[in-house]
């Protein structure tokens, strides 16, 4: 259940091992959640996880582990039936799977760009839809999306990235209008470049950010019953510019 | 909307979708409802029933969870049941019949009602709350208190038989009869089952009025010192506080206390109709209201003024039932006033002997500059057996707070241990946040309740979403 602070009880975190699913559930363990399932691939990476989300908590809380791979078949249904078994109700879930790629060897290799396409697009909106439908028969919940500036223009430097984010973005925003009324809420998060392990082997882009910041925005915008927040708030407005910029100019810029 | 609509929930999230007395009689709804804090929205199936039959149908077919909802006014998320049913007991049209001083009534009955009926035949109900727009199940299940917990007690120590339908059966509960059922479903927030009617011990009463006396107190110490020194005198007694005072003007109240005023009170032009009662809502709230609209600035204003209106002592004033008890009940809807993030009533109780943690709660809270109305400040009387019922002896500070930003329940959360520590514990139709730890520890009886509650509903079928967030079955 959700307290008058909008603090949820029982999280679900999908992306377990993912830095901004991590921080997430830090800041809500520091306020007072007492039970999280972490769902991901690295068990051994999420069992660490577990211990930081522990070791912030406030009072007495329960970390558990199980492991999804999104790509094995009836996964979504596999991970609802864990999360039913862990956590007394589903409150809040944080869809935070992402797989950035390589953009210039995935475009020449239909296989990977499919898994770019499946992990971050197809098979987290099965998942978030067999979450959204649960949340809607218990009569709440709320739902978190981690989105990308990326899929706001998909730009030629990480299109096959973008594209899936756009359409997750697009999935999910429309989902929360489909629930709208329903006591389930969804929340897409837009962060710009977010310095975490996915991005370490980049530079960082202007306006880039860190996960802590990420989480503190999406507190924010839960507690709020935001639709949408962009991460650094700045880059919402760049990328509101950038999206309406004719394609002859947009190509150019360099980012 | 005006009076009329004074009995459709405390929150549903669209008026046209607000239960409207006959037009939806029998059409089962799923509404988006909350408490009266507004704070924590739920899905849930509205069924109603008018009589014992049909709730037993809905509670011992087993085929749904349920509990019961009467008008929506606990603060948080005790009157729902998120993806279940939230039952509402239809209100009876027809008068109650008084024999001995005692009416059994329908537990839908409101006491807007009841007291439309029963103050003008020289009665009034032995313990009201601060708003008269509760049913009497809701009083029941909540074990409710008034401004004269002190001497009288409260709500279900005035209750001489329920009827209840458990999911395992149907009963007619004493407090001789059945003493654990009737302290479990006293204060058990509606969760061992639907009482259907009660039994209720009315008082006689000379006039709907009450003579009444304010003192304005200058600081906390005064204010304890005139409460500790001569409540007693009075039958009923509340100080309103403003938490927004610092320093040597710290804990400052007006306290009003009274009692119901005879006949030879009245002036001559209200002795002519003695018993006429009057209870209106002038407006109700507008649906629209920015959040911060109250801030310190504001909040503080309003103290201000309301401090310096009242008297610094001023006896033998005439009120009317309404403006001494339901002063608030005058704007319909008023839980609007806090926007959409909605807000939480904090009310806790600490022993007598514990001022000083008093002192320091009231230090940190008016330190922190929450914008709160006026708190309220009651001593009560002797507890009860009732199992998860709020009072015990000493006093009991309630405030209402907007939701901001979660740093005020990181406060609410200290303060939770401290009132632990000294002895105390929060109300449960108030709370909307507290955690499970700091509630079993505050409520050692909930073993007992929870025997009660596998013998009477072993499968949990009436079970709620406070009952859910505190584990309390």
């Amino acid at each position: 259940m959700f307290d008058a602070f909008r603090t949820p009880d029982n999280v679900l975190v999908v992306g377990g091992s993912s830095d901004i699913g991590l921080e997430i559930a830090k800041a809500l363990a520091k306020r007072g959640s007492s039970n999280f399932l972490l769902a991901g691939r690295n068990i051994d990476q999420m069992a660490s996880c577990a211990n930081d989300i522990s070791s912030s908590s406030k009072s007495r809380c329960q970390v558990a582990v199980v492991h999804y791979d999104a790509s094995h078949e009836n996964s979504h249904g596999h991970l609802l039936a864990a999360a039913k078994d862990e956590l007394k109700t589903l409150d809040y879930a944080i869809f935070a799977v992402g797989l950035l790629g390589d953009q210039l060897n995935d475009e020449k290799d239909p296989a990977k760009t499919k898994e770019i396409l499946d992990i971050n697009f197809t098979t987290q909106a099965m998942a978030i839809l067999e979450v959204a439908n649960y949340m809607k028969e218990q009569g709440f919940g709320h739902i978190v999306v981690i989105s990308s500036v990326a899929g706001v223009r998909v730009r030629r430097s990480n299109f096959i990235y973008g594209a899936a984010k756009a359409g997750l973005d697009g999935f999910s925003m429309a989902l929360g209008d489909a629930l709208a009324g329903s006591g389930v809420g969804v929340t897409v998060v837009r962060p710009g470049f977010v310095k975490t392990k996915m991005t370490a082997h980049l530079s960082a882009a202007p306006l880039s950010t860190n996960a802590e910041a990420v989480a503190k925005a999406t507190l924010k915008a839960t507690d709020a019953e935001k639709s949408s927040v962009y991460v650094p708030f700045a880059i919402g407005i760049v990328a509101g510019i950038y999206r309406h910029l004719p394609r002859k100019i947009a190509r150019r810029v360099p980012f | 909307m005006g009076v009329g609509n004074q009995t459709s929930f405390g929150g549903t999230n669209d008026d046209t979708l607000s239960f409207n007395g006959e037009a939806q009689r029998n059409v089962m709804t799923n509404e988006l409802i909350s408490g009266w804090g507004r704070t924590q929205w739920v899905r849930s199936q509205i069924e109603r029933a008018s009589t014992s039959e049909e709730v037993r149908d809905l509670v011992q077919s087993g085929q749904k969870r349920l509990i019961p909802r009467g008008l929506g006014r606990s603060y948080g998320d005790a009157a729902q049941l998120s993806g279940g049913i939230s039952l509402l007991l239809d209100e009876p049209s027809t008068d109650p019949i008084i024999t001995d001083g005692r009416t059994t009534l329908s537990a839908g009955y409101s006491l807007d009602n009841l007291l439309r009926r029963i103050v003008p035949k020289g009665y009034f109900v032995p313990v009201t709350p601060g708003t008269r727009y509760v049913t009497l199940g809701g009083a029941l299940a909540s074990d409710i208190h008034g401004k004269n917990h002190h001497l009288e007690g409260t709500f279900s120590r005035h209750i001489e038989s329920f009827a209840i339908v458990t999911p395992t059966g149907t009963h007619l509960v004493t407090e001789n009869s059945d003493p654990d059922l009737f302290n479990a479903t006293a204060g058990g927030m509606g969760l061992t089952g639907i009482v259907t009617d009660m039994t209720m011990k009315l008082i006689p009463i000379e006039s709907a009025y009450i003579k009444m006396e304010t003192s304005r107190l200058r600081d906390l110490d005064e204010t304890l010192a005139t409460m500790a020194g001569s409540d007693h005198k009075f039958r009923y007694s509340v100080a309103w506080i403003d938490l927004m005072a610092r320093g040597s003007a710290m804990g400052r109240s007006v306290l009003t206390r009274g009692d119901h005023a005879l006949k030879a009170d009245l002036s001559p032009q209200l002795a002519q109709d003695p018993f006429k009662y009057e209870a209106k809502a002038l407006a109700d709230a507008p649906s629209f209201i920015p959040n911060g609209l109250l801030n310190n600035l504001t909040v503080r204003a309003f103290n201000e003024l309301w401090f310096r209106k009242a008297p610094s002592y001023r006896a033998d004033e005439v009120s009317t039932i309404a403006a001494f008890f339901h002063p608030l009940d005058m704007v319909g809807k008023w839980n609007r006033i806090y926007g959409k993030k909605g807000f939480l009533q904090y009310q806790f109780v600490l022993p007598d002997g514990k001022e000083e943690v008093l002192r320091e709660i009231i230090e940190r809270l008016s330190g922190l500059q929450v914008a709160s109305f006026l708190a309220v400040l009651k001593r009560f009387g002797p507890e009860n057996d009732a199992f998860l019922s709020f009072p015990k002896p000493g006093w009991t500070l309630a405030l209402d707070i907007p939701i901001t930003n979660a740093e005020i329940g990181n406060l609410l959360d200290e303060l939770d241990r401290m009132v632990l520590l000294a002895g105390g514990r929060i109300y449960l139709a108030k709370d909307s946040r507290m955690s499970k730890e700091v509630f079993e520890e505050m409520y050692p009886k909930l073993d007992r309740f929870k025997e009660v509650k596998a013998r009477v509903d072993p499968n949990n079928v009436i079970t709620s979403d406070i009952a859910t967030r505190l584990s309390i079955c």
